[in-house]
C-alpha cells in the first residue's frame, strides 16, 4: 500500500496549513500488514514535534489511499465492564477503560485481539479506575484517562518499560468525568469534573495551565480582570495558541514552554472559585473547528461555550435541558453545531454561530442520553446511547427525531462507550458496555426501526369509505411542508415518487384522506336504505315481496328485486287465494302486480319454457287451481301446490344449479310464454295465518300485451349483458319430467335455500335474512338452524353499526331463531326495590337482605307472593291479586293497616 | 371509481403509521411516528380533532377501537414497547392502562370480538404476542405467548365469533362456547394461526406458509354470511394471499394468490361484509379487490389510475366493472 516512512525532518514544512491537516503518525508496526485499513487521502504532514523525545523514533507519515476499512459485526469479551472506549487515530485499535480495565485491543479482521494491558503494577490504584479515556488523535502513543478519584493521567505508549503511564495530574478534588484532547493541539489536554471545574492541561507541565468553573457566569463579572498577572499569562496563552501552527515547531514549543511554564503563576488563584459553588461538568468537548472553543455540560441543564484563552469567564452559556447534560459532541464538518443529550431523553442539535443558540433539531430518544456522536459522513446522522433502561444504540436521523435510523442490539447490560471507528467512515461503530463486552457494529447489520416502520395506515370503514395515509414526497416536505396546497380534493400525493436513493432524506410526513368508493366498491348507502324500507312483515306475502323488488329497484339493486319478484311467483300463486272474493279480483290483482313485476320476469319466465311444455303446464295449472279452490280457505295442502312450472324456472336461472340445454331457450317464442305466466304464481300453505293473501295470477290479456311489444326483448337482452357482472348464472330449461310428475315437496325450498347462501356469501346477509323473515316456514326447515342464527346475528350487528336500531329490533322480534330473540331479553333489566326499606333487591330470592323481610307479602293473607303482585303505588302495599281484588270490594284502605287509601287503576 | 371526500389535515408531525375508523364509522384515529394518537370526529366529511394522546414514548405503530358496548376504548402500540388502552370518560380521552410486557417494539394490536368481552392481542418485535384480558375493576389479565414469531410478529387479527360445531351439539339456551382463534403474521415469513384450548392456554393451530419475506399483514375476513373462513395477508415480498378453509374443523387451508405486487404491501382491510379487500402497497397506491363469479380475485378499482403498472387481471376486471 502506499505507505512510506519518512523521517521526522523530512516530513517537515514550514507553510501555514489548516488545523486539520496535520498528523503525527506512530509506528504501526501491529498493522503493517494489515494494509487493508483506510486512511483517509488528507495532506498527512509530518510537523515535527522534536521536542518529545519519545516520539522522535516512532513518527512515520503514512499515506494509505483508496483501501476501506473492512471487518464485521462482531464482539469480544472483557474481563470487566467498560466504562468508556477510545479508537486510535489508525482505526485498528481501541481502547477500553473501565474500573477495573484498561486495556487495548487490536481490531482484526474477524475478531478483536487483546494488545495491550495498562494495568501493570500490584496494587490496585485508584488512579487506574477510569471514567474516561481518550487516545489522541494525532498521536497515536497518547491516551488520557480520567480518574474516578480525580486524577487525570496520561499515558505514552512509546516508553519502553511496562508501566506506560506519563504524566499524573492531581489537581481535581471529585470524579473526573471527562478528558478530551485539543484536535489540533498535541499538548492540550481539557478535563471536567464532578467538583465543577474544567482544567486545561499542557502535557509539557506538571499542572493545569488554566481552571475553568462552570459557577462562572456568562460574559464574567471581571472576577479576573483585577488580576494582572493571571490576566497576563492568558494573554501569552493566547499568543502562543494563536501563532503556534505556523511556526516552526521547536521555536513554538519552546515559547510555549516560556509562556506556560512562567514558574511563579499564581495557581491558587486559577482555582479562584470556590469548590462546591459549581455545578458539575459532565462533558467538555473541543470544538473542531473553532481552534480556541471549547464546549461544557453541567449537571443543571447548562451549556457552556468558552474560549480558551479566557478563563475568567463563558463566553455563552444557556439551558439546553431539563435536568443533567451528560454529554454534546460538535459536529465533524459544520462549524458551531453542537448535538447535546440529556436525562430528560432528548438530544438536541444547536446552532453555536448565532448569537444566541439556536435549537436546530430535537432527537427524542426512549431513554436518557449518555453518549452522543455524530456519524462520519453522514451530515444528519447521529449514534447515541443511553446510561439506563436502555441497552441498544441508535442512530438517529436528526430530521426523522421520532425513529431512530438503525439500532444495535448487541448489548445485554448498559452500553457505556461509543465511538465510530475512524473519522470516514460511516459503517464502523465501536462500543464497549457494563455487561464486559466490546463490540464492532456493521451498519449495514444494524436493525432499521425505520423499515419495519409502516408507511401506510388503510381502514375499511363503515359506509364502504377508505381511509387511507400514505407518505408524502420528501420533495415535497423539503420544500416548503405544505401539504395541502392546491385543491384539496385531489390525492396529489399519491403521484409523487419517492428517490429510491435516499429514502431516508428528510422529514418525513403523512397525508391522509378518506375516499368513497361506488356502490359497486363497498359502499353501503345501499344497505341502510334498503334496511330502512324493506316491508318484513305486517303485510300479505305478495305484497312484501312486491314492495322489496320495488325498494331494490329503486337502489338499483336490478338481481335483488329480480329475485323478490321471483319469490312473490314462487310462493304466492293464485290458488292460494283463500275466498271466492279475491278469486273474482283476479283481474284486479293482476294489473296491480304486474307493474312490479315488471319486464324482469317476462324474461326470466322465457328462457325456461319450452313451447312442447306449455299445454303440460296449463294442465296442471288447473289441476293445482281446482284443488286449491276445493280445499277451504284456511288450510291448503302442501302436496298439491309446490308444483308449478313457471315458478322453479326463474328459479333456475338464478342459482345456477341445474343443467340446462341454452339451445332450447333460443327457440321459445315469446307468444307461447305469455299464456303460461299466470302459472309461474304458486300456492304455497304454510305460510302464517295472520297474512291475508290477497295475491292473484295475472291477467293474461295484460301479459300478452306487454309480451308483444318490441320493448320487452329489448330489456331482455339488457339484463342478460348486465347479468354476468353479478352473479353466476346459466340458463337453463327445465326438463318435462319435472312437470308431468309431481314436484316433492320441497323443490323450491332447496332453490331458494341456495339462492339464500348465494346472497350471504355474496356478503349481503340483509337479503337472507329478509327472506328467511319473509318466508319464515317456508324455508326455515331446510336451513339448518346455526347458519340462520349466524345470518341472524351477522345482520343484527350490522344494522347496530349503522345505529339502524328500529331495523335491528324488529329483526330480531321476528326472527324465529331461539337464540336471536331471547338477545333483547338479555339486554333488559329490571330493578326492583324493597317494599319495607324501599332500597334495590340485591339478591334473587323473596327476602331482602336489608331489612331481611320477605319483600312481597300479600298484606291480605300475610304469605309471600310468589306470581302477580300487585300493589299501590302510594303506600307499596300490596298482596295476591284476587286477595286485593276482594279486599278492595270491602274497603278502599290499604289492607296492611297503614291508613292510606290504597288506589288501583 | 374511488373519490377523495375527505382530507384530513392530521398536523402529525412525523408519518402516519395507522388510521382506523370506530364501530360506527364516525371518528377516525390515527398514529404517527411524532408519539401521538389523535382522534378525529370525520361524520359528515368534516374533520374535527377530538383528541390528542399523548403517552408513548416513540413512534405509535398501530390503534384498535374496541367494540362499543365497552365504551370509547382506544389501544394503541407502540415503538416504546408499551401498549396503552385509553378510554373516554365525560367527554375526555384518558390514559386507562399500560401494559409493558414486551421485550421490543409493540408492532400490532387488535381487539377481539366483542362476544369473547374486552380481550386485546399484541404482537410484538420481541416475538411474543401477549394478550390482555379486562377481569374488572380496572384490572386486566395478561397472558403470554413467547416466542410466537421469531425475529417478531408483525400483525394480529382475531377471527370473527363462530359458534364451533353445529347446533345440534349445543345444548340450547345456553351461552355459546365459542372457540377464539386469531391469526398473526410475522418476520418468519409464516402466518400463524392461535386457538385457545379448554384449559385457557393458547396453542399454535396451524402455520401458513406461502410468503417469501416478512409478512405484514393479516386481516381475519368478518364472517358476513357462510361458516368460510378467510384471511387476506400481504407481505413484504409484494404478494397478497386469500387463505380459505371451508372445512369446520379448520384445518386445511388453502392459499390463492390475489396478486403480485412490484412493492411491499403494507396492508389488506376487508370491507365490513367481506367481499372486497383493500389492499396498500409500497408505492402508495390502494386496490379494490372482489372476487368473480369463477372465483378469481379482479382489481375494481384502483386510485392510482394509469400510474406504475396495471396487470392483465386489473384491466379486466375495470372493463367488466363497466
Amino acid at each position: 500500500m502506499g505507505k512510506k516512512r519518512t523521517t521526522s525532518g523530512e516530513g517537515r514544512e514550514r507553510q501555514r496549513l489548516p488545523a486539520r491537516r496535520f498528523r503525527i503518525a506512530a509506528p504501526r508496526a501491529d498493522s503493517a500488514d494489515g494494509g487493508s485499513f483506510f486512511f483517509p487521502l488528507l495532506g498527512l504532514t509530518d510537523r515535527g514535534f522534536s521536542d518529545c523525545p519519545d516520539l522522535k523514533m516512532s513518527r512515520v507519515t503514512t499515506a494509505l489511499g483508496g483501501s476501506v476499512l473492512t471487518g464485521r459485526t462482531m464482539h469480544c469479551h472483557l474481563d470487566a465492564p467498560a466504562n468508556a472506549i477510545s479508537v486510535c487515530r489508525d482505526a485498528a485499535q481501541v481502547v477500553v477503560a473501565g474500573r477495573s480495565i484498561f486495556k487495548i485491543y487490536a481490531i482484526e479482521e474477524e475478531q478483536f485481539v487483546e494488545k495491550l494491558n495498562l494495568r501493570v503494577g500490584r496494587k490496585p490504584s485508584l488512579n487506574l479506575s477510569c471514567a474516561d479515556v481518550v487516545w489522541h488523535q494525532m498521536d497515536e502513543n497518547l491516551l488520557a484517562t480520567a480518574a474516578t478519584n480525580g486524577v487525570v493521567v496520561t499515558w505514552n505508549l512509546g516508553r519502553p518499560s511496562r508501566n506506560k503511564q506519563d504524566q499524573l495530574f492531581t489537581e481535581h478534588k471529585r470524579t473526573v468525568n471527562k478528558v478530551c484532547f485539543h484536535p489540533t493541539e498535541a499538548h492540550v489536554l481539557l478535563s471536567g469534573s464532578q467538583d465543577g471545574f474544567m482544567k486545561c492541561f499542557d502535557l509539557r507541565r506538571k499542572d493545569s495551565v488554566s481552571t475553568f468553573s462552570g459557577e462562572a457566569t456568562e460574559a464574567g463579572q471581571g472576577r479576573w480582570a483585577s488580576l494582572p498577572v493571571a490576566q497576563r499569562c492568558i494573554l501569552r496563552i493566547l499568543h502562543s495558541f494563536a501563532h503556534g501552527l505556523m511556526r516552526d515547531a521547536e521555536s513554538r514549543a519552546n515559547e510555549a514552554q516560556e509562556s506556560w511554564g512562567c514558574p511563579d503563576y499564581p495557581l491558587g488563584l486559577c482555582s479562584g472559585p470556590q469548590a462546591g459553588q459549581s455545578e458539575s461538568v459532565r462533558d467538555v468537548q473541543f470544538s473542531i473547528r473553532d481552534y480556541f472553543t471549547f464546549a461544557s455540560t453541567f449537571e443543571n441543564g447548562n451549556v457552556q461555550l468558552w474560549d480558551i484563552r479566557r478563563p475568567d469567564r463563558c463566553e455563552r452559556m444557556f439551558t439546553a435541558h431539563n435536568g443533567p447534560v451528560f454529554c454534546c459532541d460538535w459536529h465533524p464538518e459544520d462549524r458551531g453545531w453542537l448535538a447535546t443529550g440529556g436525562r430528560d431523553k432528548m438530544v438536541k442539535v444547536w446552532d453555536m454561530t448565532t448569537h444566541r443558540a439556536k435549537e436546530m433539531h430535537c432527537v427524542q430518544t426512549i431513554a436518557s442520553v449518555a453518549r452522543v456522536k455524530w456519524r462520519p459522513e453522514c451530515r444528519h446522522h447521529l449514534a447515541t446511547c443511553s446510561m439506563m433502561v436502555d441497552h441498544n444504540i441508535y442512530v438517529w436521523d436528526v430530521r426523522r427525531p421520532f425513529v431512530p435510523a438503525a439500532m444495535f442490539e448487541e448489548h445485554r447490560d448498559v452500553t457505556t462507550g461509543i465511538a465510530w471507528r475512524h473519522p470516514h467512515d460511516p459503517s464502523f461503530l465501536l462500543s464497549g458496555s457494563k455487561d464486559s463486552s466490546l463490540c464492532q457494529h456493521l451498519f449495514r447489520d444494524a436493525s432499521q426501526p425505520v423499515e419495519r416502520a409502516n408507511p401506510e395506515g388503510l381502514c375499511y370503514g363503515l359506509f364502504g369509505d377508505l381511509a387511507f395515509a400514505a407518505k408524502e414526497s420528501l420533495v415535497a416536505a423539503e420544500s416548503g411542508r405544505k401539504p395541502y396546497t392546491g385543491d384539496r380534493r385531489h390525492p396529489i400525493f399519491f403521484k409523487r415518487k419517492l428517490d429510491p436513493a435516499e429514502p431516508f432524506a428528510g422529514l418525513a410526513s403523512s397525508a391522509l384522506s378518506v375516499f368513497e368508493t361506488e356502490p359497486g366498491g363497498g359502499g353501503m348507502r345501499w344497505f341502510v336504505d334498503t334496511a330502512e324500507r324493506y316491508a318484513l312483515a305486517g303485510r300479505p306475502l305478495a305484497e312484501l315481496c312486491d314492495h322489496n323488488a320495488k325498494v331494490a329497484r329503486e337502489l338499483g339493486r336490478n338481481q335483488v328485486a329480480q329475485t323478490w319478484t321471483m319469490l312473490r311467483i314462487i310462493y304466492c300463486s293464485p290458488g292460494l287465494v283463500p275466498t271466492a272474493n279475491l278469486n273474482h279480483s283476479v283481474g284486479k290483482g293482476g294489473s296491480c302486480g304486474l307493474p312490479l313485476m315488471n319486464s324482469f320476469n317476462l324474461k326470466d319466465m322465457a328462457p325456461g319454457l319450452g313451447s312442447e311444455t306449455r299445454l303440460d303446464r296449463s294442465k296442471g295449472d288447473t289441476r293445482s287451481d281446482t284443488v286449491l279452490l276445493d280445499s277451504s280457505a284456511t288450510l291448503i295442502t302442501n302436496e298439491d301446490n309446490e308444483e308449478t312450472e313457471g315458478s322453479d324456472v326463474p328459479a333456475d336461472y338464478l342459482l345456477g344449479d341445474v343443467e340446462g340445454e341454452e339451445d332450447e331457450l333460443y327457440l321459445l317464442d315469446p307468444e307461447h310464454t305469455h299464456p303460461e305466466e299466470p302459472e309461474c304464481v304458486l300456492p304455497q300453505e304454510a305460510f302464517p295465518l295472520r297474512h291475508e293473501i290477497v295475491d292473484t295470477p295475472p291477467g293474461p290479456e295484460h301479459l300478452q300485451d306487454k309480451a308483444d311489444s318490441p320493448h320487452v326483448s329489448g330489456s331482455e337482452a339488457d339484463v342478460a349483458s348486465l347479468a354476468p357482472v353479478d352473479s353466476s348464472f346459466s340458463l337453463l330449461s327445465v326438463s318435462h319430467a319435472l312437470y308431468d310428475s309431481r314436484l316433492p315437496p320441497d323443490f323450491f325450498s332447496v332453490l331458494v335455500r341456495d339462492m339464500l347462501h348465494f346472497y350471504a356469501e355474496q356478503g349481503d346477509v340483509q337479503m337472507a335474512v329478509s327472506v328467511l323473515i319473509i318466508l319464515g316456514e317456508r324455508v326455515r326447515k331446510d336451513i339448518d338452524e346455526q347458519t340462520q342464527e349466524h345470518w341472524y346475528t351477522s345482520y343484527i350487528d350490522l344494522l347496530q353499526r349503522f345505529r339502524l336500531w328500529n331495523v335491528s329490533n324488529e329483526v330480531v322480534k321476528l326472527s324465529t331463531s331461539r337464540a336471536v330473540s331471547c338477545l333483547n331479553q338479555a339486554s333488559t333489566t329490571l330493578h326492583v326495590n324493597c317494599s319495607h326499606c324501599k332500597r334495590p333487591m340485591s339478591n334473587r330470592g323473596w327476602v331482602c337482605d336489608r331489612c331481611h323481610r320477605c319483600a312481597s307479602m300479600c298484606a291480605v293473607c300475610h304469605h309471600v307472593v310468589k306470581g302477580l303482585f300487585v300493589w299501590c303505588q302510594g303506600c307499596s302495599h300490596g298482596g295476591h291479586l284476587q286477595h286485593i281484588m276482594k279486599w278492595l270490594e270491602g274497603s278502599s284502605h290499604c289492607p296492611a293497616g297503614c291508613g292510606h287509601l290504597c288506589e288501583y287503576s | 371509481m374511488v373519490s377523495v371526500i375527505n382530507t384530513v389535515d392530521t398536523s402529525h408531525e412525523d408519518m402516519i403509521h395507522d388510521a382506523q375508523m370506530d364501530y360506527y364509522g364516525t371518528r377516525l384515529a390515527t398514529c404517527s411516528s411524532d408519539r401521538s394518537v389523535k382522534i378525529f370526529d370525520v361524520r359528515n366529511g368534516g374533520q374535527i380533532l377530538i383528541a390528542d394522546l399523548r403517552g408513548h414514548e416513540g413512534p405509535v405503530w398501530q390503534v384498535a377501537w374496541a367494540h362499543p358496548m365497552y365504551g370509547n376504548i382506544l389501544a394503541s402500540c407502540s415503538y416504546d414497547r408499551k401498549v396503552i388502552i385509553w378510554r373516554e370518560e365525560n367527554g375526555t380521552w384518558e390514559k386507562s392502562h399500560e401494559h409493558a410486557g414486551h421485550d421490543s417494539s409493540v408492532n400490532s394490536v387488535c381487539w377481539a370480538p366483542h362476544d369473547y368481552g374486552l380481550i386485546l392481542a399484541c404482537g410484538s418485535s420481541d416475538g411474543a404476542i401477549s394478550l390482555l384480558t379486562y377481569t374488572g375493576e380496572g384490572q386486566w389479565e395478561v397472558k403470554k405467548i413467547n416466542n410466537a414469531h421469531t425475529i417478531g410478529c408483525n400483525a394480529v387479527s382475531w377471527a370473527p365469533a363462530v359458534v364451533p360445531g353445529s347446533l345440534i351439539d349445543q345444548p340450547s339456551g345456553q351461552k355459546p362456547n365459542y372457540i377464539k382463534r386469531f391469526a398473526s403474521g410475522g418476520c418468519d415469513n409464516l402466518i400463524k394461526l392461535w386457538k385457545e384450548e379448554e384449559d385457557g392456554q393458547w396453542k399454535e393451530e396451524q402455520k401458513l406458509e406461502a410468503h417469501s419475506d416478512w409478512v405484514r399483514d393479516v386481516a381475519w375476513a368478518p364472517s358476513i354470511g357462510l361458516p368460510t373462513s378467510t384471511i387476506a395477508s400481504c407481505s413484504q415480498d409484494g404478494r397478497v394471499f386469500i387463505w380459505t378453509c371451508d372445512d369446520a374443523s379448520g384445518n386445511t387451508w388453502s392459499p390463492k394468490l390475489l396478486h403480485k405486487f412490484n412493492d411491499v404491501v403494507w396492508h389488506v382491510s376487508w370491507s365490513i361484509t367481506a367481499n372486497i379487500l383493500a389492499v396498500s402497497g409500497g408505492d402508495n397506491k390502494v386496490t379494490l379487490w372482489k372476487e368473480s363469479v369463477d372465483g378469481q380475485w379482479v382489481c375494481i378499482s384502483d386510485v392510482n389510475k394509469g400510474q406504475g403498472s396495471v396487470s392483465a387481471s386489473v384491466t379486466e376486471g375495470q372493463q367488466n366493472e363497466q
